[in-house]
């Protein structure tokens, strides 16, 4: 795998300080790394160590304290978020560890959200497409609360690259799946990363699930454990 | 013990949430509002038995043709009652060459023992009693007509007696007729010369004055015993009875604005509790989860909803009672001049009913509540869809037609609110699944971001239908509030113009007719009025004689043994109303008559029934052409029978006039009256004046209940639908996770939300323009009345715009903040 001169992703000294109700609080101190397009890079480490933190900041859902976060050569401290939405729309595509889809919209609806906001009149369509190839092609019709956790996390992949993002987050994907619906999870996104050349940042417990990326992380108290590791 | 301290912690633990502080509030709304009205209602009522007492001069009585026997006065001071004896007879008054017939009152100087006799000597006026013996108080006519002024002497009943000061105000029993100049004289005066014994035409009064249960009891007393010959008892109830009409219109104003209040209030608690509801759906799913029984999840939550409403029914009590206070203080201490105390038990009751409001509305999602299954545990999106149709949601209404039922007063104004509120419930619920129907048809091919706001809005369409509903409902309640109650308090007001008639004159001959129309035009005096007056007597029935006939009405042979006013006219005259067959008309081929709803009762008439009259020589055979209901407050000349003018005209007969005459024309009326020895003429400037008086005073009452009722029901109905909007909050920011637009979100809430003002506006504009309407006419009897349409509009418009920004505020949160934020935050 070639590797481009300018990363797509890339995290210098970032650190992030929340005022809690027993004060100051330091979540990440001094975490840089980088991330190629292509790559599938995981982030590990005990819970409560700052990953999911971390990538809210990768991601653009939240500004650091300290530090510099550039995605796809955009420096996001330096936007406001109306900015960074306009980004994460065109960049972005997410998977949360519960799910987050919206109970009032059928699945479909659901796929629909991002290319609907795009503007995208071919919508229904490219959803359903979606929808067919995590294999819930016959469910789209079909409302969050009627679908098992599985199904649920397969159609909110779908719903995070059906419009083609760059990078696809994903928070602990598996973590609320049994190991065999969790590896046929695992096994779409790879999928994802190797036939669309998505990049892939996954923050995950699963030591097995961390294998299969090309390089890695840990945090340990919201501090890197060792240097990134070579691929 | 243990369950109301679990219930204080989840209390304290809570209060931070929005949706309780808005059940707080709204049923402090409720218990205020319906406090304030019922505590004024029942105050002004007591003033009103009060000041009744104060046109008596008493607090009860007994008059009679003939001098009362002792055993009244006796037992009246056994009981420790306040007595004063009077009489009065109508007799002529000399001085010097001039005389005038008087309406003379003989007054012990104990009188009045209630009210005021409100007396002017050289410039000043003081407030005194009975005269003493020797002297005699003349009203401003009496002085005039004889030409005579305080501290002169006139011959009264053949005695000398010295003018000690002139009559400006007495208590006359809230008569509205003072057919002649007033004097009062003192009573032994006038036993001593003979104006009092057997033959004189006097009549005589006993009044008693004291504790309320020693009066009650000597009017029981009264009652237990045969009344002397002729005798009646005089009570406050009977007085009152003039000013009712006045006052039955402005309670029933009172009474709607509180009415409406506690319906908005409730129309916030549901949307409060339906919002808490969900809230607490997860913890109460865990609770079962856990192991806790439903009638403990159920203690719990009636606790919890107990621990809340008992402090905030009682401060609502204190409030209503200090608003009460305060409201009396500034608009109600003119309308009666006797004290009365700040009565405790209405606002006690009012926050009853407050509590009733909350149970009926808070209820239907509480209780669904209960019914979470422990399984919601792991699905908690599964309960969150409504049921379709829900017999718990009756309660609501129910508790709503109760509400409406027992504060209404009146079964017409409940029904006429009840049928309004339906109404706009089922046009928004309609109204509001068409559009959202419409929605969802049209969404696709609209514009991407409006896209997103209809397709929210229609994917939620039960939700979006509740909640259009209650606003719109929420909407009439405030717009009836703030447009219709003044436009109907100013229709009212108008009702009474400055220029209503004061003056009847009785008793004028044919032949004098012009010449008193001229003379009156001289004087400056306006909408003059004049209609002829046959006196007649029932005979016949359909071709049976009355005497012949049984009627079921008691009042009917009082009416048949009478001497009955005729009159007739080939317009129908102003509040008048025909509600069945064809008004008489000027030239109608047989004679016609047309009958008050009244006498149609009384004696089961019907179209088509001839009645025979005899008035003086002749006789007159006519068709019952037409019935009239007829506004027996409107201070107009009214008659129960109205003739044709083309049968009826050749009846003996005198005219009526009424005309409208600027005050200060005493001189020139007495000259007048002069002129026409055969005329009465009635001044009815006190009895105009007392009522724009309560017009003017509860007027004043009503509007400070309103500005302070609208401004609580407004604020509670911001919060509700803040409430909502946070709803939608968890939404938004999943959009922005995925890169919504700032613009996006905002052209989907306004979107939304404009929708929602539509629906809501549309219907409540047109609700309430329909009950505005009918309650103006139905209940209000205004004539003519329309609810004033553009500020209607305007209002209505205006409230979709506020529907839309509230909406649009609420996202102004979700684009400032971090998306990061929000999603932990859920
Ligand atoms: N807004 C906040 N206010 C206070 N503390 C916060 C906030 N956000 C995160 N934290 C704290 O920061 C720490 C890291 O949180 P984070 O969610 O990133 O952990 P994590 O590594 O994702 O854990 P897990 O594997 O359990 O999901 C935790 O101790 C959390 O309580
Ligand atoms: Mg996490």
């Amino acid at each position: 795998m070639s590797e481009p001169s300018q990363p797509l992703l890339e995290a210098r000294d970032v650190s992030k300080t929340v005022r809690g109700p027993e004060g100051r609080l330091d979540i990440l101190a001094g975490v840089s790394l980088a991330v190629h397009a292509g790559e599938s890079f995981a982030i590990v480490g005990a819970s409560g160590s700052g990953k999911t933190t971390l990538l809210g900041l990768l991601a653009g859902l939240d500004v650091p304290s300290a530090g510099s976060i550039h995605l796809g050569g955009h420096a996001l401290e330096a936007m406001d978020e109306e900015a960074r939405a306009d980004l994460r729309r065109r960049m972005v595509g997410f998977v949360f560890q519960s799910f987050h889809l919206l109970p009032a919209l059928t699945a479909e609806e659901n796929v629909m959200l991002p290319l609907e906001l795009e503007g995208r009149d071919d919508a229904r369509a490219r959803a359903h497409e979606a929808l067919e190839a995590v294999g819930l092609g016959a469910r789209r019709r079909h409302h969050p609360a009627q679908l098992s956790g599985g199904e649920q996390q397969r159609v909110a992949i779908a719903r995070a690259y059906v419009h083609g993002p760059h990078v696809l987050f994903a928070d602990e994907p598996t973590g609320n799946l049994d190991q065999r619906t969790g590896r046929h999870v695992a096994d779409l996104l790879f999928a994802l990363n190797r036939d669309h050349r998505t990049t892939l940042v996954l923050v995950t417990h699963d030591a097995t699930l961390a294998a299969r990326c090309s390089r890695g992380v840990e945090l340990i108290e919201g501090r890197l454990a060792a240097p990134a590791v070579a691929p | 013990m243990k369950l109301l301290r679990l219930a204080l912690r989840t209390l304290r633990r809570e209060w931070h949430l929005a949706e309780l502080r808005t059940l707080a509030a709204s049923l402090l709304l409720a218990v205020v509002a319906l406090g304030v009205v019922a505590t004024l209602a029942s105050r002004v009522e007591r003033g009103l038995l009060a000041s009744a007492a104060e046109l008596i001069g008493g607090d009860a009585g007994l008059s009679a043709p003939q001098a009362l026997p002792q055993a009244y006065a006796d037992e009246a001071r056994r009981r420790e009652l306040a007595v004063t004896r009077s009489a009065r007879f109508p007799s002529v008054a000399f001085a010097g060459e001039r005389g005038q017939l008087l309406d003379v009152d003989a007054v012990d100087r104990a009188w009045p023992l209630r009210g005021v006799l409100e007396l002017a000597a050289h410039g000043s006026s003081t407030i005194g009693h009975g005269p003493a013996p020797g002297t005699v108080y003349l009203d401003h006519r009496a002085l005039v007509a004889l030409g005579l002024a305080v501290g002169q002497r006139v011959q009264v009943g053949g005695q000398q007696l010295t003018i000690a000061a002139e009559l400006v105000r007495e208590p006359d029993g809230g008569e509205l007729v003072a057919m002649a100049p007033r004097a009062v004289m003192n009573l032994a005066d006038a036993q001593r010369a003979g104006l009092l014994g057997v033959g004189s035409r006097a009549g005589h009064q006993l009044l008693v004055a004291g504790a309320p249960a020693a009066v009650d009891g000597w009017l029981a007393w009264a009652k237990a015993h045969p009344l002397p010959q002729g005798a009646r008892l005089v009570t406050t109830e009977q007085t009152q009875e003039r000013m009712r009409s006045a006052f039955d219109r402005a309670g029933a104003f009172l009474r709607l604005t509180a009415l409406l209040s506690a319906l908005l209030a409730g129309v916030a608690i549901a949307l409060a509790a339906q919002r808490y509801a969900r809230r607490k759906t997860p913890e109460i799913a865990l609770l079962r989860a856990l192991g806790t029984a439903r009638g403990r999840v159920i203690g719990l939550l009636v606790a919890t909803l107990a621990a809340l409403a008992v402090p905030m029914a009682l401060l609502g009590v204190l409030l209503a009672l200090g608003v009460a206070e305060g409201a009396w203080r500034l608009a109600g201490t003119q309308l009666v001049h006797v004290p009365t105390t700040l009565p405790l038990l209405p606002a006690l009751g009012a926050a009853a009913m407050g509590l009733a409001v909350l149970a009926g509305f808070a209820l239907p999602p509480l209780a669904r509540l209960a019914e979470v299954p422990p399984v919601a545990v792991f699905r908690a999106s599964m309960v969150r869809r409504m049921r379709r149709v829900d017999t718990l949601y009756l309660v609501p209404a129910l508790v709503a037609l109760a509400l409406i039922w027992s504060q209404s007063g009146s079964a017409k104004l409940a029904g006429i609110l009840a049928a309004s509120l339906l109404g706009v419930a089922v046009v928004a619920a309609l109204l509001a699944l068409l559009l959202l129907w419409l929605a969802r048809r049209i969404a696709p091919g609209a514009h991407p971001a409006l896209r997103l706001g209809l397709a929210a809005l229609a994917r939620r369409r039960a939700l979006s239908t509740v909640q259009a509903t209650a606003l719109s409902l929420g909407l009439v309640a405030l717009l009836l509030l703030a447009v219709v109650a003044p436009a109907l308090l100013d229709g009212w007001r108008r009702e009474l113009p400055a220029d209503t008639p004061n003056w009847f004159a009785l008793n004028l001959q044919d032949d004098q007719r012009a010449d008193f129309t001229q003379r009156l035009q001289q004087l400056g005096a306006r909408e003059l009025n004049m209609l002829p007056l046959a006196m007649g007597k029932l005979t016949s029935i359909n071709g049976t004689p009355v005497d012949r006939l049984h009627f079921a009405d008691p009042r009917a042979k009082d009416w048949v043994d009478r001497q009955l006013r005729l009159s007739w006219t080939g317009t129908l005259p102003p509040s008048n109303r025909v509600i069945a067959g064809q008004w008489v008309g000027a030239q109608p081929p047989r004679a016609e008559v047309s009958i008050d709803t009244m006498w149609r009762d009384m004696f089961g008439l019907k179209l088509g029934d001839r009645m025979r009259f005899d008035v003086g020589e002749g006789t007159l055979d006519a068709t019952v052409a037409s019935v009239r209901q007829v506004d027996w407050s409107s201070f107009r000349v009214n008659f129960f029978l109205l003739l044709d003018p083309a049968h009826a005209s050749g009846l003996p007969h005198t005219w009526l006039a009424s005309f409208y005459l600027p005050r200060g024309h005493a001189e020139a009326l007495a000259q007048l009256s002069r002129d026409y020895g055969n005329l009465s003429l009635v001044d009815v400037d006190a009895l105009l004046d007392r009522v724009r008086e309560i017009v003017g005073q509860v007027g004043g009452a009503v509007r400070w209940v309103l500005a302070f009722s609208l401004l609580a029901g407004a604020l509670v109905l911001a919060a509700a639908l803040a409430t909502s909007a946070a709803e939608r909050r968890h939404e938004a920011a999943l959009l922005r996770t995925l890169g919504a637009r700032r613009g996006q979100l905002r052209l989907a809430a306004a979107c939304e939300f404009a929708l929602l003002g539509l629906i809501a506006g549309l219907t409540s504009a047109l609700g309430a323009a329909g009950a505005g309407w009918w309650l103006g006419r139905a209940v209000f009897r205004l004539d003519g009345f329309m609810p004033p349409l553009a500020p209607l509009a305007g209002a209505a418009l205006l409230s979709a715009v506020v529907i839309m920004l509230l909406g649009l505020a609420g996202t102004r949160r979700v684009t400032r903040t971090s998306p990061m934020r929000l999603l932990r935050e859920q």
